[in-house]
Formats: C-alpha cells, structure tokens, sequence
C-alpha cells in the first residue's frame, strides 16, 4: 500500500506542472514579442499527461510526457500606436482565453487536492493496519 | 497446530478481505491520480465478485475438517467498467464516484482491521490464561 503514497506523489507532481503552465499562459496573455525581442507573439502552452511514473513508466502513477504549443492563429487588434503593430496598424497577441485557463487552474486544482485526500486516507489505512501488531 | 488453530476462525476471511482492501485502495489510487490522462482505462476489482469467491469458500469450509480449507488463491480480477459518460479526451471519468468508492473501501480496511485485532486480542487472552 506504501505504493500508493509514490503514486499519489507523482499526481501531484503532474497537477503542479499542468498549474505552472496555465499560470505562464495567463502572465503571458499579452506578451507581443519572444524572448530575442522578434515580433512573434507568446504560444500558449499544454501539458499532455501519461500513465507511469516519471522515472520509470512501468510503475503506476502519471507523469507529464509533452509540453505542448497550441498552433492556433494569434489575435489580432487594431493598435495603430502600438510599436509592435504591422504595416496595417494590427497587433498580433497571443491566442490566450482567460476563462479557460481559469477552468484549467481550477480543474487541476481539484484534481492536486483529490491525490491529496487519497494520500491521506492512504496513511490512515497504512496507520490502522499497524495498529495490529500494536 | 497453530496453522489449525488461526486457519478455523474468522481470521483467514478477514486476511484474505484485508488484502483485496489494500489493492483496491491502489487500484482506486491509480484511477484518481490518471484523472486528467486522455485515454485512461479507469480500473476497479469488483467487492462484489470477491465477496462471492470468499462466500463459497466459507461455504466449503462448514463441511470439510478443520483447518483443511485454504482461502490463499482468492484473488480478485482487475477490470474495466464502462460507467460514467465517456468524455471526448476518451476517459471515463467520475471523481465523485471514485472518491466514494475510496471513502467506502478505507471504512470497510479500518473495519476489517478492527475485527482482526479483536480476533487477535481474544486468541492472545486465551493463551494468556492457559493454567500452569
């Protein structure tokens, strides 16, 4: 049963990767130019879970396999003033819908205090059963 | 003798009954933890099948000599069930189910603990009180 705390470990682990990645998404909602300051706008990120463990996939657990980039087409504006606008005064922003994320974060955040409770019931059934011997 | 002795009680039931509790806690575990994982098979072992097994196996035990039943090659099998709606991410997710299964297999693990600890507590006692 002390493998079910190892599991539970890594749902937290990946629950915790998928929320970093959602809070970068939503601080980076606006973010018009890359990191080497090229006009190209931040590409929203997903994490693509799997089962096994990090270390070694044939445990049971779940770990993240792929960081993702979502493809979809940025949003433009009509920004004439802004200095990263093009020829026709659009600026293109990163394709980022807030209330996704926000269903995003709370699903993981959910999902982080689930493993948590089954962590917990996981000690207390380790607990009682060597209560036996006691 | 003392297999005898430990084998003709309610102690192999509640062993045997134990360890199914432990590996659905895993089991439950791992569906828990595969949540958000696009493709998961969720997995159970069925009580329902187990307690069966376990209820023949009684069942010849009240007639064969004591001690002679053994109740190590119950195992419960694992599967599949196909409740809850399947999502377009291809699981068949229910937390709340999940977390009332877990809630209901740790009450049935502390409740099986107990009663074995009865069961041993009453063995030792006797032994304890034995004459000279």
């Amino acid at each position: 049963m002390f493998d079910a705390l190892d599991m539970g470990a890594s749902g937290l682990q990946a629950q915790r990767a998928r929320m970093d990645t959602i809070a970068e998404n939503i601080l980076q909602a606006n973010t018009t130019r890359n990191e080497r300051g090229e006009k190209i706008p931040y590409k929203r990120r997903f994490v693509v879970f799997a089962p096994g463990r990090a270390d070694d996939t044939s445990k049971p657990g779940v770990h993240v396999s792929e960081v993702g980039l979502d493809q979809s087409p940025p949003l433009r504006k009509y920004e004439p003033g802004h200095p990263d606008a093009d020829a026709s005064g659009y600026v293109s922003y990163p394709n980022i819908d807030p209330a996704i994320e926000y269903v995003n974060a709370m699903e993981a955040s959910r999902a982080y205090d689930a493993n948590i409770t089954m962590m917990e019931d996981t000690k207390s059934m380790i607990n009682s059963s060597l209560r036996i011997i006691a | 003798m003392f297999e005898r002795l430990l084998n003709q009680s309610s102690a192999p039931v509640l062993e045997k009954m134990l360890q199914f509790t432990a590996a659905r806690h895993n089991v439950i575990a791992e569906n828990v933890i595969n949540i958000s994982t696009p493709n998961y098979r969720q997995k159970d072992l069925s009580l329902d099948k187990f307690q069966e097994m376990l209820g023949e196996r009684i069942g010849q035990r009240d007639g064969a000599p004591l001690g002679e039943t053994s109740f190590d090659d119950i195992s419960a099998e694992l599967e599949n069930p196909q409740r809850g709606i399947l999502f377009h991410d291809g699981v068949n997710r229910s937390m709340e189910q999940l977390m009332s299964d877990q809630a209901k297999n740790a009450m049935m693990h502390n409740f099986v603990v107990e009663l074995l600890k009865k069961q041993y507590s009453t063995m030792e006692m006797s032994l304890k009180d034995r004459p000279g």
